[in-house]
């Protein structure tokens, strides 16, 4: 479970001060999944690096963040990194650029479980072979390396490699951009089914509104830093409140047409 | 002749040290004045390849490729030029597709230059700006930035799309023109096309995504693995699909408030004779072994599949 209190981030870009979120509040329960919705700019991805404590050094954070109850907002780097992965781990947008280049795939997955875990290379590297095998992939896929891999294929990676060290809550940055329908289709329903069978949390973070509604059972919408409005997703078609939210879902009607 | 392009048997290929890979086997693309057409298929399936054909950016093994009644395989050096630039490209991806070191103004401007020996005039410096505004990049302090800094890749794509209608195409080719932008911007630029389209502009859009096929042109050719298998009006490919992948692209697309069905698991494998599609297909038979031809089934309606 997450919990996030009061949470302000702002950033100083030239002289301009840049007010990138601005007292949300919202929590993340364990065993579903919750949608962070939001256009270009509305600080969903801030909310994301705050929660792993990766933002920019120069970044001035207010509020908390609570992880199973601990705040990470202030907590010091070494303890930082052993919640990363193992409490909260990152699946991340664009996963062209997730993975070292002239590395294997396997030996990338099973480093968190080097470094988090402690685990022996030979030890890791089996785990490795067995998480691909999970997400679709088969284990022989841990002695290829990234560019032989498809967009969705290395999507796929990047998801055994957050589920690596068995982490109590994935953090998914707009999984399935850049992947066309069919392929978006898998990687949703093997999202859903790792959150079902590792009864983990998941916060989908994604400008893709539709996408959002199948996957989760609440949606938070985001706008300029802003939490304008919580839901469930079920009621984002017809019980949307907040006019920001009612501008998206028309947006998306209007491109659907009149279909039923 | 209103024929801006006519494709007839267009084959294409790529060489590896893997061998042969046909990307198209045999497409027919027809478009005249104030057409639109939507080639629709996941990645892999040649749509992009089609686009740089119907161009004769990539050079086919065989079939005939016409722009506005010509033949560019027998088209010189300058009647190709000439023939190009009734057309415009907005190509998929924005990143590579405009020089780093113009700005926002120059990159719009260029095309324009191009066609006047490099003068500019004060009717360019006004087009531009209007053609800006039109792609939603009203913000006059962004036009001087450099297109490699300071753009989200969703106003690159904006920039491309100016770009690209600078020259009042005849005949524009959009590669998934809106996969970059918000929900809210989507719309506008659908409407840019859909004004174009009504003045007599010929649209060929390139998308995986059904609900934008439908949205931004009338007509739609369902491409799987270098072939066409379903053809006719986009409201119909998704609201009634007839060909089992055309039904498997409608179903996995993402709606307000519908579950999201996952596609059928099968991989396409390597070459082979019959139909493409029955590797993956879950109503397959022995029929499927034999290629099935496109044959018209409801008038306006065309589908490659024995079980329709």
């Amino acid at each position: 479970m997450i919990e996030i209190e009061g949470l302000s981030v702002s950033y100083r870009s030239g002289k301009k001060e840049v007010q990138a979120l601005s007292g949300v509040s919202l929590s993340l329960p364990s065993g579903q999944i919750t949608g962070l919705v939001g256009e270009s700019g509305s600080g969903k991805t801030t909310l994301v690096m705050a929660i792993l404590g990766l933002l920019p050094p120069e970044a001035r954070v207010a509020g908390r963040i609570l992880v199973d109850g601990a705040d990470v907002v202030g907590m010091a780097e070494n303890e930082r990194d052993r919640f990363r992965w193992i409490r909260v781990a990152l699946v991340p947008q664009g996963s062209q650029n997730a993975f070292n280049p002239v590395l294997s795939i396997g030996s990338q997955v099973a480093e968190p479980l080097r470094v988090h875990r402690g685990l022996g290379r030979r030890e890791a590297e089996k785990r490795a072979r067995m998480l691909l095998d999970e997400v679709g992939l088969g284990s022989k896929a841990s002695e290829r390396f990234p560019h032989e891999l498809s967009g969705g294929q290395r999507q796929r990676a990047a998801l055994a490699m957050a589920l690596s060290c068995d982490p109590a809550f994935l953090l998914a940055d707009e999984p399935t951009t850049a992947l066309d329908v069919l392929i978006q289709a898998e990687i949703a329903d093997l999202l859903k089914r790792a959150v079902r069978e590792r009864k983990m949390g998941m916060a989908l973070v994604t400008h893709d509104l539709p996408l959002a509604s199948g996957l989760c059972e609440t949606i938070c919408v985001l706008d300029g830093g802003r939490l304008v409005e919580t839901l469930p997703a079920k009621d984002l078609a017809r019980g949307a409140k907040h006019p920001r939210t009612r501008a998206l879902v028309a947006a998306l009607l209007e491109m659907e047409g009149n279909l039923s | 002749m209103s024929a801006l392009l006519e494709i007839r048997g267009l084959c294409v290929s790529f060489r590896s040290r893997g061998g042969e890979h046909p990307a198209l086997r045999g497409v027919d693309l027809d478009l005249g004045k104030g057409e639109s057409l939507a080639v629709i298929g996941e990645s892999g399936s040649g749509k992009t390849t089609l686009l740089r054909a119907a161009l004769g950016l990539v050079r086919p093994q065989a079939g005939t490729v016409r722009l506005f009644g010509r033949d560019l395989a027998a088209a010189g050096r300058r009647e190709r030029t000439e023939l190009l630039r009734r057309c415009g490209l907005m190509p998929q991806d924005p990143y590579g597709a405009v020089p780093p070191t113009l700005s926002v103004r120059e990159a719009v401007l260029e095309p324009l230059l191009l066609v006047q020996g490099f003068r500019s005039t004060p009717g360019s410096a006004l087009k531009t700006e209007a053609l800006l505004r039109e792609w939603g990049l009203p913000e006059t302090g962004l036009w001087d930035a450099r297109v490699s800094r300071s753009l989200s890749g969703g106003q690159r794509q904006r920039v491309c799309g100016a770009r690209a209608m600078a020259l009042d195409p005849e005949l524009f080719l959009a590669d998934e023109p809106t996969s970059m932008q918000d929900a809210s911007l989507r719309g506008e630029i659908v409407a840019i096309l859909e004004r174009r389209v009504s003045s007599g502009m010929g649209l060929v859009l390139v998308t995986h995504d059904l609900i934008l096929a439908r949205k931004a042109a009338r007509e739609g050719m369902v491409l799987y693995r270098g072939t066409a298998v379903e053809k006719g009006p986009t409201a119909l490919l998704l609201e009634e699909p007839l060909h089992p992948y055309t039904a498997a692209l409608a179903r996995a697309l993402p709606r307000l408030g519908r579950a999201i069905s996952p596609p059928p698991t099968g991989r396409p494998a390597a070459g082979g004779l019959g139909c493409p599609y029955s590797e993956r297909c879950d109503r397959a038979d022995a029929a499927c072994r034999e290629a099935p031809p496109l044959r018209e089934v409801e008038p306006g309606r065309f589908v490659a599949c024995h079980q329709v």
